[in-house]
């Protein structure tokens, strides 16, 4: 067992194989998700300002039992349809488009599901026109305050605040072969070393696997993909997801909302409480 | 009880004499050779308008009333979680700017500004460009929960390039970890100013940096989520001159105000009053 919680045996991918997985253009997307736990999804457009961003779906299904809301990023499989859905790269709309539809939900008692899959937000310059960056920093307050329980799951790239933006929930997990980190390996290797060629070193230092976060107390759980990973069986990925949400959803269904929203509070208050010794840090929760 | 108006002409542009900085010979605004005295004393802002960085050393003395400012969780370091080797070894960057006398992105403490307690946080770019670390967001969220359950307003100065690559994904957790507890803030009625200086960029403009009662830029500032660089790398954009200045954001809708740092006291002393 490493430093940072990985047994040897675990794994023999190295770290850049298991991005080509998180990034398989195979991989199941948020749709291919949410048409399996809820067939009858319905989809749900608009900021309710000036757009809607195709990078984030979202709507409403029925999931056991239990009209759901489900977003996702949304990352297109023909090249006219990832240019269409801007390879799952928000605008500031999608964020608005986000926290109206928590609100919708929280009107009416709907938990949310949050499936993360992007590689940041648009690094556009009509994106920073539109504030992009309040767009996400108003997104990660409001969840603070959305009363009803939220699960969240990356299912293939969590990249920066632009999967923050659609992160903060009462639990996340990840699939197996998925990536979580606070920069895509291009963009860090550009920032520390301004070379993006530097793409595989960088991620090698970034500890961006699901086995790396969940050593972190990032997540709370990862989810075991088919042999052979997620792209080659989306069924049994879509089965696999949903026990795991399912399974934390209903927990989280059982607590009063101002346990919810406390226990909220303090899951990212203390998130790295885990990792440094020194004992004049925050408690532990 | 002395009435506001009363004492205000009387406030300095500064709280106390700002550090000296190291000085470029001429300014890059307008090209005329420097007066580090003259500079020094009008807040290092050129006649010109142009602004030099300045660290939260700087910031603490410009804001703070002499001798009010204490500083809280000085203490509480960084160091290196992630075994981050190239290219430098993360721990020995952070022991080199120890060394220099820096200590962290963010400093924060409590003070006076024209007589009123405040939460005074400040980023120094100086360190790790003002990165947002695991200590960073400790220092901020602390203060942040402190003033909202005293009451005192808060004030923020942000220099910062986002969140720390070498803390990983914790450092881009700490933009959830202060956002919520900005949310404290906002819940308990506590005024919250935010200044924007240059630069801010990435996780601190998208978490706390844009998220004040009051947003106050520093002209000429440039201020936005993805830098330059990495747009034109990303999309092959030719960007416009002043894109993402403080006045750009002042247009697009992001900032209240942009103000010369040599007025800065004197409008937050102003809001101090406004907002009881």
């Amino acid at each position: 067992m490493t430093r940072h919680g990985r047994k040897p045996d675990e794994t023999t991918l190295s770290v850049w194989q298991v991005i080509e997985l998180a990034r398989h253009p195979e991989r199941p997307y948020s749709l291919d998700y949410i048409r399996r736990l809820a067939p009858d999804f319905v989809e749900l457009h608009g900021d309710r300002l000036s757009a809607d961003d195709p990078a984030l779906v979202g709507g409403i299904g029925t999931w056991h039992g239990r009209t759901t809301m489900f977003l996702g990023h949304q990352k297109g499989r023909s090249l006219k349809e990832r240019v269409a859905r801007n390879w799952g790269m928000m605008h500031p709309e999608g964020y608005r488009k986000a926290i109206r539809l928590a609100h919708h939900a929280a009107k009416f008692r709907f938990p949310i599901v949050s499936l993360i899959d992007t590689p940041g937000a648009y690094p556009g310059a009509g994106a920073e026109e539109r504030g992009i960056a309040s767009a996400i920093a108003e997104a990660i307050m409001e969840w603070f305050r959305i009363p009803v329980p939220i699960v969240a799951a990356v299912i293939g790239e969590g990249g920066s605040g632009g999967a923050l933006g659609m992160g903060v929930a009462d639990r996340v997990i990840m699939l197996e072969n998925s990536i979580y980190s606070v920069a895509s390996p291009e963009a860090a290797a550009s920032i520390v070393w301004r070379d993006n060629t530097r793409k595989v070193e960088a991620a090698e230092q970034l500890q961006l696997t699901s086995r790396d976060l969940l050593a972190m107390g990032v997540v709370e759980e990862v989810v075991t993909e088919p042999k052979g990973s997620a792209h080659v069986a989306h069924d049994a990925a879509a089965a696999a997801l949903d026990e795991a949400l399912h399974r934390h959803m209903q927990a989280l269904l059982q607590q009063p909302t101002e346990e919810l929203l406390q226990h909220r509070y303090e899951r990212f208050r203390y998130i790295d409480s885990l990792v440094h010794a020194e004992p004049q840090f925050g408690p532990k929760v | 009880m002395a009435l506001a108006h009363e004492t205000r002409p009387e406030l300095r542009i500064a709280g106390s004499k700002l550090p000296a900085i190291p000085l470029p010979p001429a300014c890059p605004g307008c090209g005329v050779s420097l007066d580090a005295d003259a500079l020094r004393k009008n807040n290092y802002v050129c006649d010109c308008g142009h602004h030099f960085r300045i660290g939260a050393d700087a910031w603490i003395a410009l804001i703070a009333d002499r001798g009010s400012w204490q500083e809280r969780w000085g203490d509480v370091r960084s160091h290196d979680l992630l075994n981050w080797k190239v290219p430098k070894p993360y721990q020995a960057v952070i022991e080199q700017l120890m060394d220099e006398g820096l200590n962290e992105a963010v400093r924060t403490g409590t003070c006076t500004l024209a007589g009123r307690p405040i939460w005074l946080a400040a980023f120094d770019f100086r360190f790790v460009g003002g990165t947002l670390s695991i200590v960073a967001g400790e220092r901020l969220a602390r203060g942040m929960e402190q003033a909202a359950s005293s009451g005192l307003p808060y004030v923020l100065i942000s220099a910062s390039g986002g969140a720390r690559m070498q803390e990983g994904v914790l450092a881009l957790m700490q933009l959830a970890k202060v956002n919520a507890a900005v949310g404290r803030l906002h819940a308990a009625g506590v005024p919250y100013f935010s200044v924007l200086t240059d630069p801010t960029f990435g996780g601190t403009a998208a978490s706390l940096a844009l998220l004040g009662d009051v947003n106050i830029a520093e002209p000429g500032a440039a201020i936005g989520f993805t830098g330059p660089r990495v747009i034109k790398q990303a999309t092959y954009a030719d960007l416009p001159a002043g894109f993402q200045s403080a006045e750009f954001q002042l247009a697009h809708g992001q900032v209240d105000l942009v103000l010369p740092r040599t007025e800065l006291r004197r409008l937050l002393a102003h809001l101090l009053e406004m907002y009881p």
